[in-house]
């Protein structure tokens, strides 16, 4: 029974998804197998008449796999010579031949539909469940992906899904007529012998009780083999990621040194999972051996007395063969299934997740927004318990310019978070033009306001569908004029293919400056009446700032603005400026206002702006 | 395969495994015939001691053919695990003494891939080679000419069969094989998507584009499920083909054999061994081609484990050598550029002193240089000309582990460690005390909050210090330099996260914690550098002026640049 190398959808050498970081361990249990696998089966109900006909492919499949072994039986007793029959039948031979042929040919041609059906079965499946975990990602709250781990988040889509497909293309499949094979050999053994039957039934009881355990402690040991391969993995990507800091210190050794303990086990421990992989096979192979002399032995002895013929025998072992092989394989694929279920489980985990709640009834539209802003007592925590803001009070004119100062984890950026209806507030109220934002469609509001994060994000594609992320519709003079505008269109322009170039990799071949300017042309296309710059241009130097900064101030024009951050620079054109410390505004006021007060901001302005004069 | 010579420490056992499988294989092919005795001479002869006796006759050789085949997979095991570890091992010592350069352009993902799953394919592929190819092999040919002993005729059926088998295979495959490649790269895209909607969330939702996203998603989906279905459509005709010429052969074979036992040349156990022969010879072309699948994967890998392999680390250990001076660091028309980057200097013709204890900044814009000119005072890189002295000795003269004690550098990515705030630290002195450590963190402003940590210093710091603020990873990563007491301590704009008032307070610390420590900070704020000894200015890959702030205002226009973009907004503060 040789190990079968994998041969998945990903191909050999194929680039595939991510390696193995994420990958499950085999013979995982699932925490609430049965409901997860109520809705994994009403997913593969979707498809129910691709089922049904799987089904009855599969039926229909074992039915001539096991009418196989007795037309050969008979095909056998054809040619077999005994004392009452001196010459070979060949009349009966032939006859028996070519119904054997039309068998194994219908066989084949179901096998193939069955091929066919499952992979159909399984992809239209796995496609759906895909389409709907993606459609239900989008729609999760902010707070879900800032509260989840993203590299668990793609291993669900990818590994988990992944195993699902696998698993019901051909683990499903092979169950099923598992079981069909096992019920119906049993039958057709009965049919023919009895006694025999209950023979090799015995051998199989020892087939199932030694594979069981067998099974457990190869377990085990894969698990060890895969925990530990796990930490290879995290030691590798560690070290390597921090790789600079490691040669810093001259920790190359120690990193080989921890490497090489864990490399060691690992090791010792494959040994023992391949050790107890190897008895797997020659264990069964003797069992179902002694299974054949047991049948052969009886088998003579009844033979002798007449009561079976030699085709029988021969069928016998073919019969027992077949009885004993789905045995090992339900148990395996019983794993399999188990292991699905759980990556289900994550899945459906996701799916499940509450959405954002948008029951916005207003007939504010993002059109005719004029861009007052008012926050009334605003309290605010992300964690219970732990207060951000704790009772803001702000209120902005249409056509203002805000500068939001503070320390840092003083609230700024929670402003931004609440006003987008990122995170929802716990008391108190935001209005936007004097409507509650909660009673504003969720689309709308948002699409009143635009932000330049801090964190430029692009998404793969051509320079111009990032632009254009700002307004689908947009023509391709429409962005053009948007990158003049942010100052972006000299750079783009240089490139090689210009507005065409593609963006590799999230936009790692621009400069930091680069993307920040294509943030900016997005929210000039967007051209929204609010506007919110977050730490915007904090990771560029002051001197490509100051070429930002005439962008920024003609998108800044006839807006309501926010703006978040910690350089003078950014702010000091502001209409007012606003410090919030402790969770509420402490200071109001125009620069040269605050300065004179002497308060908090002068503070912040001493420490963070003017020089380290404490 | 130059990969071999990892096998060697374990030739006896890669010898001893396929020699017992010999042993295991010899057993499997003796069966039918055994077998075929059992019906032809047991039963149909009615002698009930012959089938007990060449019953227990089988039993015992399949004890044993199944010992062997338990030897084998354990000496095989032995074989390839230690081939997997001693590799595995090199590669990562080889990737430890990799340059940066060598390391960014492999990308950590590759990295992790090629010493994980691509060695973890090599240990299957030689567990493979040395079990399953003999043991096919042996099954193959054995079994033909077991075929052949029984009857001359039957190689008539397996001549016929075979070759049609293997068209078959190979036609598939043939096919399969870029539709594979086209899955790959589908599912790439799927999971570019996923990836970016997981990380973009925000501007997803901020521009409404939900909706949008999803459609870009579903068409990603389909195509993915496209070629998926191609290539399971293809893959589906395999099985039932080879099925198919299987089954035409065992009718070959039973009506060949009725006509032979008619002529009373042959007996109908052994027909019936032809049968579990055939199986075996046939089945054997089916593991062949996985076995195909297997090799061709393998050698991707092991392509992508030489190229970790023979890349030649780029910075060669000095031999080491007294050092005259101490805390100084001298550059000698240094230029510098990466070889990707068309030969447009990064560094040109830089040339400085910096003398024991003294306090010096850097400054420029993004892209002018300070980085790398830091760099390669630790040797990060090499200049491509000009030397570079610490202590009075060429840094390429003294040992590598000399140079980086005596340097310390605080990058400008923080990069923490799992363990504990404490471990993290005590990167910088591994036998530091908790008192040093705590010594250190008050220097470097980390004591304040670790200490209101909940488990303060034995804290264990989540993934990549994901729950810490950017100012806070800084200051832990400060720690651990100034634990280090380097004589040259470098800050390369890693206090960029801490304000001005912090920042100030760990030059203060620094000034009194690590008197004679010679400091070079890199930054971006005028503010912070302008009360250092000396700044050293760079423009576009040149020093554009060194001296104090005042001296610079005087005579270097960029610097004034700089100045008056921070400045002008300072209102009045001069």
């Amino acid at each position: 029974m040789p190990p079968m190398p994998p041969m998945g959808p990903k191909g050999p050498g194929g680039p595939g998804g991510p390696p193995g970081r994420h990958s499950r361990i085999n013979g995982e249990k699932p925490k609430n197998g049965k409901k997860t696998l109520a809705k994994l089966l009403r997913y593969i109900g979707r498809s129910k008449y691709i089922f049904f006909a799987l089904m009855a492919v599969m039926l229909i499949i074992t039915g001539l796999n096991l009418a196989a072994p007795s037309i050969q039986q008979r095909a056998i007793d054809f040619i077999t010579i005994t004392e009452k029959r001196l010459n070979v039948d060949l009349g009966g031979l032939g006859r028996s031949l070519v119904l054997l042929g039309v068998v194994y040919a219908a066989s084949s041609v179901f096998t193939y539909l069955q091929g066919i059906l499952s992979a159909k079965l399984s992809q239209y499946t796995v496609k759906t469940m895909r389409r709907d975990l993606f459609d239900n990602l989008v729609h999760l709250p902010i707070k879900y992906f800032d509260t989840h781990r993203h590299g668990d988040l793609m291993s669900r889509m990818t590994n988990d899904v992944e195993n699902i497909s696998t698993t019901i293309s051909q683990s499903i499949g092979s169950l099923i007529s598992g079981v069909l094979t096992v019920l119906g050999s049993f039958a057709i053994m009965m049919f023919y012998s009895p006694l025999l039957t209950l023979i090799s039934l015995s051998t199989i009881f020892l087939t199932i009780i030694v594979s069981s355990v067998m099974t457990k402690f190869m377990r085990k040991y894969f698990m060890q083999q895969q925990i530990l391969l796990g930490r290879i993995n995290g030691h590798v990507e560690e070290m390597v990621t921090g790789y600079r800091t490691v040669v810093a210190y001259s920790k190359e050794q120690d990193a080989i040194d921890e490497f090489s303990s864990m490399n060691d086990e690992l090791r010792r421990c494959g040994i023992r999972a391949q050790i107890c992989g190897g008895v797997m096979g020659p264990l069964m192979n003797c069992i179902s051996n002694f299974g054949f002399v047991l049948i052969a032995a009886f088998g003579g002895w009844f033979t002798m007395r007449g009561m079976i013929t030699v085709g029988t025998i021969q069928a016998f072992i073919l019969y027992s063969k077949q009885f004993s092989r789905p045995i090992n394989e339900i148990a395996n694929q019983y794993a399999n299934i188990q292991t699905a279920i759980a990556g289900a489980e994550r899945i459906f985990e996701v799916m499940e997740a509450e959405h954002e709640t948008d029951n916005g009834t207003s007939c504010f539209t993002a059109k005719n927004v004029k861009g007052d802003i008012c926050f009334k007592d605003v309290v605010f925590g992300y964690e219970e318990g732990k207060t951000v803001l704790k009772g803001l009070d702000l209120d902005v004119k249409r056509g203002q310019k805000i500068a939001i100062v503070g320390a840092t984890g003083s609230g700024k950026t929670t402003v931004v978070n609440l006003l987008t209806r990122f995170y929802d507030i716990d008391s108190g109220s935001i209005t936007v033009d004097g409507v509650p934002i909660t009673d504003i469609r969720m689309a709308e509001l948002r699409r009143s306001i635009a932000i330049v994060l801090q964190d430029t994000v692009l998404f793969s594609g051509t320079i111009e569908d990032n632009i254009r992320y700002g307004k689908e519709n947009a023509s391709t003079e429409e962005v053009k004029a948007a990158a003049a505008h942010a100052n972006a269109d000299e750079f783009i322009e240089r490139l090689p293919e210009g507005y065409a170039a593609q963006l590799s990799e999230g936009g790692s071949n621009l400069s930091q400056g680069q993307r920040q300017l294509l943030a900016i042309a997005r929210a000039v296309l967007a051209d929204p009446p609010i506007l919110i710059l977050d730490e915007a241009t904090s990771s560029v130097d002051t001197r490509t700032e100051m070429h930002i900064q005439s962008a920024m101030v003609a998108l800044m024009k006839n807006r309501t603005s926010l703006i978040i951050a910690h350089r003078l620079s950014t702010i000091r054109d502001a209409d007012k400026i606003v410090v919030i410390d402790g969770g509420r505004v402490a200071e109001m006021g125009s620069h040269d206002e605050l300065i004179a007060l002497g308060g908090c901001y002068y503070k912040l302005y001493q420490t963070q702006f003017a020089g380290n004069k404490t | 395969m130059k990969l071999s010579k990892y096998l060697k420490p374990y030739m006896l056992f890669a010898l001893l495994t396929p020699l017992t499988m010999v042993g295991e294989v010899m057993v499997d092919l003796l069966q039918p015939k055994l077998m075929s005795k059992i019906v032809d001479e047991g039963v149909l002869g009615q002698d009930m001691g012959l089938i007990i006796h060449t019953g227990l006759l089988m039993m015992l050789l399949i004890i044993i053919g199944g010992a062997c085949g338990v030897g084998s997979s354990a000496l095989g095991g032995v074989a390839s695990q230690g081939f997997a570890r001693d590799l595995r091992s090199d590669v990562f010592k080889k990737v430890m003494g990799l340059s940066f350069e060598q390391t960014d352009k492999f990308t950590t993902g590759s990295l992790v891939t090629r010493l994980t799953t691509d060695i973890t394919a090599l240990q299957q592929m030689v567990d493979f080679m040395l079990r399953m190819l003999v043991r096919d092999g042996i099954l193959f040919i054995g079994g033909i000419i077991m075929m052949l002993t029984l009857n001359v005729k039957f190689g008539i059926v397996i001549a016929v069969a075979m070759p049609i088998e293997i068209l078959i295979v190979v036609l598939v495959m043939r096919k399969a094989n870029p539709l594979y490649s086209i899955v790959a790269a589908r599912l790439d895209s799927v999971n570019t998507v996923m990836q970016e909607n997981v990380s973009g969330a925000r501007v997803v939702k901020a521009y409404v584009r939900e909706e949008r996203e999803s459609q870009r998603f579903g068409k990603a989906n389909e195509d993915l499920m496209q070629a998926n279905l191609r290539v399971q459509k293809m893959v589906a005709v395999l099985q039932p083909a080879l099925m198919m010429i299987m089954n035409i052969s065992v009718i070959a074979v039973i009506l060949i054999g009725g006509f032979q036992v008619q002529a009373r040349e042959m007996k109908v156990g052994e027909v019936m061994a032809a049968i579990t022969y055939l199986t075996q010879v046939l089945n054997g072309i089916m593991m062949l081609s996985m076995m195909f699948q297997t090799m061709s994967r393998a050698s991707a890998s092991a392509k992508r484990i030489c190229e970790v392999l023979d890349s030649e680390p780029v910075i060669q250990d000095g031999a080491g050598a007294n050092c005259t001076e101490k805390g100084t660091v001298s550059f000698r028309g240094v230029s510098f550029y990466y070889p990707s980057a068309s030969g447009r200097p990064v560094l040109s013709d830089i040339s400085f002193d910096v003398k024991q204890g003294e306090n010096v900044a850097i400054l420029g814009a993004t892209g002018s240089g300070k980085s790398t000119l830091v760099s390669m005072i630790p040797r990060f890189y090499d200049p491509v000309q000009g030397d570079i002295f610490v202590d009075g000795v060429n840094v390429k003269d003294m040992k590598l582990s000399d140079l980086r004690s005596k340097v310390g550098i605080v990058l400008q990515k923080s990069e923490l460690f799992s363990g504990s705030a404490a471990d993290n630290i005590r990167w910088g002195k591994k036998d530091a005390s908790l008192e040093e450590v705590k010594a250190a963190a008050e220097i470097a402003q980390a004591d304040e909050f670790v200490s209101t940590l909940p488990d303060g210093y034995d804290g264990i710091i989540a993934e990549k210090g994901a729950s810490l603020s950017g100012g806070q990873k800084q200051r832990l990563s400060i720690s651990r330099a100034v634990l280090k007491k380097p004589e040259i301590l470098i800050f390369d704009d890693s206090t960029s996260a801490l304000d001005l008032g912090t920042e100030a307070k760990l030059h203060k610390g620094l000034r009194e914690g690590l008197k004679g420590t010679t400091v070079i900070t890199i930054a971006q704020r005028i503010a912070s550098v302008k009360n250092c000894d000396r700044i050293f200015v760079l423009d576009h890959g040149r020093l554009a002026g060194s001296g104090t702030h005042e001296q610079l205002l005087q005579s270097c226009g960029v610097y004034k640049d700089i100045c008056n973009s921070q400045m002008r907004n300072a209102g009045g503060e001069e």
